[in-house]
């Protein structure tokens, strides 16, 4: 487990989804386990130690009405102190091991001069995507394969919450602030879905009567079409879509 | 002060102060919360049914959404528990009532109220939309335009004032009523749970109450705190978690409490690590205030914030872990009964280890930046929150026989937790399934459409599980086994002691521990004793020394009995609802156009149904408080009592102290907001929008009032009525001195620079903003202080509080806590 932490190799990067993956399945195996073992253990005992209708054991000891509580410790607070200290164990060294991975998160690969970076605006009810040139997108947000996307998010209006579920990323968009993400979609994860990777974009945080129909996508596609596309867009905003490289398959998103 | 009449009659229960009777109307009224908040969450199961085709608009559906948030949190969860609470708590710890009954009453019919406003709300153009959590600026009037919106922010200020009553009522009963040799560490745990959500109440709703009044600020008067840019939405996201978060454990406490009571009666054990688990609950109630950002973790706080929030969020973990371990280990070598009351309490353990586990995944960061949204969050504090639950309706099973003298029918609760238990984890176990869905949304991934039609078949089973629960309790009311005074074998707290019903005054003697067990003392003679009492404790107050110390010794015994009944509850709360409705349309129906000067400026009413409400709700708040004040209510506070650690204290002066605390809290929120805002517009770019002298005399003015205040309080002593009114109209003077100076600089402000609510010549908007609602909320109390300045006055004059000087000492507290709050406003909005 602790190998797995060694998230850079070389100069290869792992996408968030990947990440993501990882730790969730650590957790759920680890949840899974914890939850059963105490779970089961306590069932065990209550049907162990129901009232059969038998007569009471000798040590038993029963309460009475209005008396004081004694014992404040009782015998069995040292075993009390052993499953806390298991449980705490289990608890921190999972998230310790979880923080190595956010601290990967937070910065992401390591970042060179091939970095697009696109400002993510949130509206109700949809998303603008600005390019370094100028150039806007609605609803769509083009990008190139093997390439580190650096996103800012914003918001125009109310607080809205940009999120890819298959991208694995999220960030709140809240108006008057600007917050960052990053993420990153492998040729080999182009070349596997036809040439062309396609992603959901939904909106996490309530925004309005709107805020169930507020979507986007993002659209990766090899970085050599990406440059003849981006090239094409000069200074002018295209707020409609229409000048897409293959404006046709990318234009009609739904939102 | 009028006589109870006999529970059939309707009248008892408006004027009723008994906290068994008051326990009772808040269990009622929280049951009906739960069907009105069920039936909204059927809606939204229904709308979830199918991806494509929906049932509600999606205005509808996030009303839906957010009343059902609202309804369960407020109006369920919490006065579901406490109902439990104002019943029992005073019998375990062996008081005959809570320690101010009438402001108990109080509480209970601000909560209904708020409850009726709510309700109200759905028809004042649809309720609130913004979801429970109501994050800025979709909270405001430009996203959330209609009336019934603001109405539901009301409700929930409403209802935040109700709690505020009840938190100090509980503390000061809890601190201060104890029988004789009840330690604070030998309380039944249910009360000890008590006593923490109590103190965690204090401090979270008054964060709760200062945001609600900001908000209703913003959408009743026009101020501009959460549509600000410069940081509008995170002061709400902090002020909102900074009260959200130990709201959980709020809701959750009670419940933990039912379940630490029913282990041990239903196993025949004591506790296991008794002390640990009262250490637990202590550490989680400090540190449920250090953890709110992990709410926030998506936003733009930095990654050394997010670090310490995980580390704390992991920290209140681990005392969870004791008290779940400290449960099962209970039951261990115990005599196990299965009856209906255990299989709720143990049935909610299993669902909050659960909730717990998935809570762990959420507090390691990575994996909440996914799950945030998501309805994993939305799965899991169902677990925690609804899981808890289960335990009170396992409380409701256990305590159904002490409250009604009836046996509930085994067989049906049985039935009805086997129902309960299997379709609860048919709704929300569905929702780790279909995690991905974003929460609030209804057109979602179809692949997940197996996941919530599961889900939506469970809450329509779990809906119904609920009728078998009423039939039961119906029936059993009626015609059910008398249940003697204890049913259960293992039971042990002192509620048990007594007959099922308690009788008014809960006991035949008075109840004491001072031997170790639960003995009734006869030392008490209620009709026997006026000699007695007159001699004793009556003339060492008339003697007027003030060697006795007594906490009895103030209150004038002769042949009173204690009082248990007062209408003036029921209505100020109603007339504070009639004054908070008519604010909900109040900005729609009247208009300002503000000219060049205060004369010049026209008021335009559109509508004037609001508007009068406003001012009937007014009158009647002001009448029914002077009402209350001179009605001769008798509650004395018990004489042999454990108060630890408050046992010098007199027992109103306690309750004037747990209120202030909170108030610090209301003024440490806005000034907090002030200052968070500042900083996020960059801190040196505002300077003050007012001459600093207008303030500085203000506060030279404030300083001599509390001063005479105290030179009052003097005077009573010495019984010289003179000295008493001359001082007390010097403070009063004093105070509308302050409210004319203010007066003058705000109309100067306003017509003659320009700065007004939401307009600043000098920079960003919110700025004036801050400095009239900031400068505001102290006048308002400066008003409210002056209000009650002069009814001591004419009380005086009246020849009152020569004898009893007490409630001036109390107002001049209140007196005193204003002025330091200045102190504090000065230099932030006069001087930098």
């Amino acid at each position: 487990m602790i190998d797995s932490l060694i998230l850079q190799q070389g100069s290869d990067w792992r996408a968030q989804a990947e990440v993501f993956d990882e730790i969730f399945f650590v957790f759920l195996a680890l949840g899974t386990l914890v939850g059963t073992i105490v779970v089961a253990y306590t069932l065990w005992n209550v049907y162990k130690y129901r009232d059969d209708g038998s007569e009471p054991k000798e040590d038993f000891d029963a309460p009475e009405v209005g008396e004081l509580p004694t014992g404040q410790g009782g015998p069995k607070a040292k075993k009390l102190f052993l499953s806390f200290g298991l449980s705490a164990i289990v608890v921190i060294s999972l998230v310790v091991y979880a923080y190595g991975i956010l601290l990967y998160v937070e910065d992401g690969p390591d970042a060179n001069d091939d970095n697009i970076e696109i400002t993510v605006e949130g509206y109700q009810y949809g998303w603008d995507y600005e390019y370094p040139n100028g150039h806007s997108e609605t609803g769509e947000m083009i990008v190139p394969a093997d390439t580190r996307i650096d996103i800012t998010v914003t918001s125009r209006d109310v607080w809205h919450n940009f999120g890819s579920s298959e991208l694995r990323i999220k960030s709140d968009a809240i108006p008057g602030d600007t917050n960052t993400n990053w993420f990153s979609v492998s040729s080999e994860e182009v070349q596997a879905q036809g040439g062309e990777a396609t992603y959901t974009v939904e909106c996490f945080e309530l925004c309005g009567p709107g805020h169930s129909a507020m979507g986007g996508q993002i659209t990766v596609i090899p970085e050599d079409e990406w440059e003849e596309w981006y090239e094409g867009t000069g200074n002018e905003s295209n707020v409609e879509g229409a000048a897409n490289v293959n404006g046709a398959a990318y234009g009609g998103v739904t939102a | 002060m009028s006589e109870l009449p006999p529970t059939t009659s309707v009248k008892r229960w408006f004027v009723t102060t008994n906290h068994k009777d008051i326990g009772i109307l808040y269990t009622i009224t929280a049951l009906f919360f739960l069907l009105f908040g069920g039936v909204l969450a059927l809606l939204i199961r229904l709308q979830l049914w199918d991806p494509t085709s929906q049932i509600l608009s999606g205005l509808a559906y996030n009303e839906a959404v957010t009343a059902h948030g609202l309804i369960m949190v407020f109006w369920f969860l919490s006065p579901f528990g406490f109902g439990f609470a104002n019943y029992f708590v005073p019998l375990q710890i062996g008081a005959d009532d809570l320690a101010f009954p009438r402001l108990n009453a109080l509480s209970y019919w601000m909560y209904l109220f708020s409850g009726v406003l709510l309700g109200i709300s759905f028809f004042q153009g649809g309720t609130l939309d913004a979801g429970w959590t109501m994050y800025a600026p979709l909270n405001i009037p430009m996203y959330t335009p209609s009336i019934g919106s603001t109405g539901a922010v009301l409700a929930v200020a409403v209802f935040t004032i109700g709690i505020t009553a009840s938190t100090v009522n509980f503390l000061t009963s809890i601190h201060h009523s104890r029988a004789e040799g009840m330690g604070i560490m030998d309380m039944p745990m249910f009360t000890w749970s008590i006593l923490a959500t109590a103190w965690m109440m204090l401090f979270a709703f008054a964060a709760l109450l200062a945001v609600g009044l900001i908000l209703a600020s913003d959408r009743v008067l026009g101020s501009v705190y959460f549509s600000a840019t410069e940081g509008g939405s995170l002061l709400w996201g902090h002020l909102f978690w900074f009260f959200g978060h130990p709201e959980v454990y709020i809701v959750f406490f009670p419940a933990l409490g039912v379940m630490l009571e029913l282990f041990q009666t239903f196993s025949g054990r004591r506790l296991v690590g008794r002390k640990w688990v009262i250490i637990s609950i202590c550490l989680i109630s400090v540190q449920s205030f250090l953890v709110w950002m992990h709410h926030m973790f998506l936003t733009t706080i930095n990654l050394e914030i997010k670090t310490l929030m995980m580390a704390t969020t992991i920290g209140i973990s681990l005392p969870f872990d004791l008290l779940v371990f400290s449960l099962i280990y209970t039951l261990m070598k115990g005599r196990i009964q299965f009856t209906t009351p255990f299989l709720f309490a143990f049935g909610a353990l299993l669902l909050f280890i659960l909730g717990g586990i998935t809570g762990v995944f959420l507090g390691a960061i990575v994996l909440d930046y996914e799950f945030r949204g998501t309805y994993w969050v939305v799965a899991h504090f169902h677990y925690v929150m609804f899981g808890g639950a289960t335990a009170l309706f396992g409380g409701a099973y256990y305590w159904f026989p002490k409250v009604t003298g009836k046996m509930y029918d085994e067989l049906l609760g049985k039935i009805h937790f086997v129902i309960f238990f299997i379709s609860f984890n048919m709704v929300y176990f569905s929702m780790f399934l279909g995690w991905e869905t974003p929460r609030r949304v209804f057109e979602y991934n179809p692949e997940f459409q197996i996941f919530h039609q599961f889900g939506t078949i469970g809450a329509f089973i779990l809906g119904f599980s609920f009728f078998i629960m009423f039939y039961n309790f119906a029936k059993s009311y009626v015609s059910g086994e008398p249940a003697g005074d204890n049913p259960w074998d293992y039971s042990r707290t002192a509620e048990w002691a007594v007959s099922s019903p308690p009788p008014l005054e809960n006991w035949p003697n008075r109840p004491s521990y001072a031997s170790g067990k639960l003995e009734f003392v006869k030392d008490y003679v209620p009709d026997g004793g006026p000699a007695v009492k007159a001699d004793g404790d009556g003339n060492a107050a008339t003697d007027g020394g003030d060697t006795h110390e007594d906490h009895i010794s103030k209150y004038p015994h002769w042949d009173k009995h204690p009082s248990h009944a007062s209408i003036w509850p029921f209505a100020l709360s109603l007339a504070l609802g009639v004054m908070m409705l008519g604010l909900s349309g109040f900005s729609e129906s009247l208009s300002f156009a503000v000219g060049e000067s205060l004369a010049a400026t026209t008021m335009t009413v559109s509508n004037p149904v609001y508007p009068i409400l406003v001012v009937v709700g007014l009158v009647g708040l002001v009448w029914s408080g002077v009402k209350w004040g001179l009605e001769d209510f008798y509650a004395p506070p018990s004489e042999f009592a454990e108060r630890w650690p408050f046992e010098g204290v007199e027992k109103v002066k306690l309750g004037m102290w747990f209120f202030l605390a909170s108030d610090v809290i209301v003024f440490g929120a806005f000034l907090s907001a002030a200052i968070f805002v500042r900083y996020n517009a960059g801190w040196m770019t505002w300077e003050p929008l007012t001459e600093s002298l207008p303030g500085l005399i203000n506060t030279f003015v404030l300083i001599t009032s509390s001063f005479t205040v105290i030179l009052a309080l003097v005077f009573a002593h010495r019984k010289s009525r003179q000295g008493v009114l001359a001082s007390l109209g010097a403070t009063i003077a004093l105070g509308f001195t302050f409210l004319a100076i203010k007066m003058w600089e705000w109309h100067h402000e306003i017509f003659e620079v320009g700065v007004r609510l939401a307009q600043n010549p000098y920079g960003d908007p919110v700025q004036a903003s801050i400095y009239y609602v900031t400068t505001g909320l102290h006048g308002i109390h400066v008003v409210i202080g002056l209000v009650i300045a002069i009814f001591l006055f004419v009380r005086t004059y009246q020849g009152h509080y020569l004898n009893d000087e007490r409630p001036i000492e109390y107002f001049g507290l209140y007196w005193h806590f204003v002025d330091i709050v200045w102190v504090f406003i000065f230099p932030l909005f006069y001087l930098f």
